[in-house]
């Protein structure tokens, strides 16, 4: 029997989504300063209607006050999907009152975009497009990568912390509590951000000649899309804007960086470094890169669309690291990339779809389900191939010796799946528009595995549904299900539950 | 007679101005046409006309790199009340410094950049540059100069935002004295 929710369950929800919103209010300061200093007024405006908005929710929810502050498993789910829900909606107020969006749809659909660290876009004039809502852009690239709720948590973490942090699609728990774990993965972002401007800024200074004050900008626009693996760019044109191979190479850095798993990370700073190599999400990734990568440049070569082996290794290369890694950055114009077919097209399809590390930055089905899935098919064919007094191995390397448990390899499969029926539903809705199967298949992957790479589907004048279906899948996509049913369970409760 | 030689004239006038017309417009490539086929003017000059926009970058090879950009957007800015037609149409272009002296500042927020005619070697997945495309430019013509675009508060977003905020700062206020 369902149990209808109680007044308690709507405070206690309502209690913790308040403190995510003050997080967001606080962070929205940021984007207002950045509009005072460019002197950028129209734009100051709707950041501190959208700041009251966040601070507005914040304080109604913290007066909700529950009995208790301790979140269940259920609670959690729910806060989390409803924060992915509410925080787009007024992160978009600035976008809409800007004029570069069409009407409210588009704006919210771009700061889902990039919450969800997608990065498909529907902002028309970009390049004229104010500084700092550009900033406001990259920015919710950094929250939604690192996760707000990493970030609520690293600020209070009383009560249900676990069950927030598992919500927003993150598995490891690299230090003993969620706090530290969380405090952790913003120290991994804060070196990173000093490291990654540094190096990218002085680049665009120093190799492409931009003056001081915009190489900076620059530096920390790509900072915050490549290691969050967002995707956005400020200029039209993408990483294709710069026409720079050292650039590339040290945006390409980040987004590696950003698709690796925080437990990863914490291996390479504490060691054993050695260990990484025998893990199997690490050996996966490997394959299935250079799996995606042969088959791009191959179907390249095929084509015949590059005269050189330099151009060739470079543009496939990129493209399918921004796929694999799920960041969507291109260097080549959407109309180009919509020419790739056959085998590049495969290629690059695929690396979107398998997406990057778990508990990191990048969408996709992640390569540690990709790893147990193929393991545990093996393990069956050898089960079957081999005497039936053989026994067959059922355990895998990842930071240890674990057991390949039914349970685990059916949970690999069934994620697996969903995402595969996700890229299907967008695909299906997009050919039901008249979207040719190829584009439309190419741009449900990208949404739905965050990725963000375009060939022009995704534009302010594709249907409605079409742009609700992109924006379910970046919202599902990016939570990885489960706080989706735990939303769409808790309604039905609310609905039908005694 | 004379009716007959005006009349001559004038269908010949008729027939040719269009004719001109047509040159002079084949003349000046839309970026539209350009990446819809970007290899069918591989290694041709052609002629470009748009926006000079983002950053100027000198390199130390003695070029200047930038992005010309031919949408509603380069004659008609959104801040300006221009109609909104999509995303931006682009491309990046390199010119050596000495074209690029005396520009105005390239366009961005509030700032429409020059309006160029650029005339160069479109070299699409060049093999020299890591198949990168752009046009190498060698002539520039500057049609417009660019201009500062205006754009001011708008007083009753920033009211409302700020009635908000003290609200919430009130509840919250309210809220502490309670507890």
């Amino acid at each position: 029997m369902l149990i209808k929710p109680i007044g308690e369950d709507f405070r206690i929800i309502g209690y913790y989504l308040g403190r995510i919103f003050l997080v967001v209010a606080a962070a929205s300061l940021l984007p207002m300063a950045w509009a005072v200093a460019g002197r950028e007024w129209h734009p100051f405006a709707s950041f501190v209607l959208m700041a009251g908005l966040f601070a507005l929710l914040g304080v109604l929810g913290l007066r909700a006050r529950p009995e208790t502050d301790r979140l269940e498993w259920g609670h959690g789910m729910v806060v989390v999907a409803l924060t992915w829900v509410i925080v787009p909606v007024i992160g978009a107020v600035p976008f809409a009152l800007s004029g570069h969006w069409a009407n409210p749809l588009d704006a919210v659909f771009d700061a889902l975009s990039g919450l969800s660290t997608t990065g498909l876009a529907l902002v028309q004039d970009l390049d004229h497009l104010a500084p700092s809502l550009n900033f406001w852009r990259h920015l919710l690239h950094f929250l939604g990568g690192q996760g707000i709720i990493v970030a609520a948590l690293s600020l209070f973490a009383r009560g249900g912390g676990i069950t927030l942090y598992h919500g927003e699609a993150r598995d490891d728990r690299i230090l003993p509590s969620v706090t530290s774990t969380a405090r952790f993965i913003w120290a991994v972002a804060a070196v990173h951000l000093i490291v990654g401007v540094a190096a990218l800024g002085l680049v665009a200074n120093l190799v492409l000649g931009f003056t001081p004050i915009r190489s900076l900008f620059h530096g920390l626009m790509i900072f915050f899309a490549g290691f969050d693996t967002g995707g956005f760019a400020p200029q039209s044109t993408s990483l294709g804007y710069y026409h720079s191979a050292i650039f590339e190479g040290a945006t390409a850095v980040l987004m590696v960086a950003g698709a690796m798993s925080f437990g990863l990370h914490f291996a390479l700073w504490r060691g054993p470094r050695r260990a990484i190599f025998a893990n199997l999400e690490t050996k996966t990734i490997l394959g299935t890169f250079g799996f995606t990568m042969i088959l791009t440049l191959v179907g390249l070569a095929v084509g015949g669309l590059y005269t050189s082996v330099v151009g060739l290794s470079r543009q496939g290369f990129f493209q399918v690291l921004s796929a694999h890694t799920g960041t969507g950055f291109a260097t080549i114009p959407s109309a180009e990339l919509a020419g790739w077919g056959g085998l590049a097209f495969g290629g690059m399809a695929i690396a979107m779809a398998l997406g990057g590390m778990g508990s990191s930055t990048a969408g996709g089905v992640k390569a540690l389900r990709v790893g147990i899935t193929v393991k545990a098919i093996t393990n069956q064919v050898k089960a079957v191939l081999l005497p039936e007094a053989a026994v067959v191995g059922t355990s895998y390397y990842q930071s240890g010796r674990r057991n390949l448990t039914t349970e685990l390899a059916q949970s690999a499969m069934t994620v697996s799946l969903l995402y595969v029926a996700l890229f299907f539903l967008g695909a299906g809705v997009g050919i039901a528009y008249g979207v040719p199967l190829q584009e439309a298949l190419f741009e449900s992957v990208s949404a739905g595995a965050s990725v963000g790479l375009s060939v022009g589907v995704t534009d302010a004048a594709m249907p409605v549904l079409l742009k609700m279906t992109y924006m379910f899948q970046m919202w599902a996509g990016r939570l990885e299900f489960v706080a989706i049913f735990a939303l769409l369970g808790f309604l039905y409760a609310w609905v039908r539950g005694k | 007679m004379r009716f007959v030689l005006t009349a001559l004239v004038f269908v010949a006038l008729v027939v040719a101005v269009p004719g001109i017309a047509t040159a002079q417009d084949d003349a000046v490539v839309p970026l539209d046409a350009l990446l819809a086929q970007p290899e069918t003017y591989s290694g041709r000059t052609i002629t470009i006309e748009g926006e000079l926009v983002g950053d100027y970058g000198f390199r130390s090879d003695g070029t200047m790199w930038t992005q010309l950009n031919d949408d509603s957007y380069a004659r008609d800015a959104l801040v300006d009340g221009g109609p909104r037609t999509g995303g931006n149409t682009g491309v990046g272009v390199r010119m050596p410094d000495a074209l690029a002296e005396g520009l105005d500042g390239p366009g961005g927020y509030r700032l429409e950049g020059p309006l160029v005619r650029a005339t160069g070697i479109w070299k699409y997945h060049d093999p020299d540059r890591g198949g990168e495309s752009y046009l190498d430019i060698s002539s520039l013509d500057v049609v417009e100069v660019g201009r500062q675009l205006e754009e001011g508060p708008d007083w009753i977003v920033l009211a409302a935002g700020i009635v908000v905020l003290a609200f919430s700062l009130g509840l919250w206020l309210a809220g502490r004295r309670e507890v």
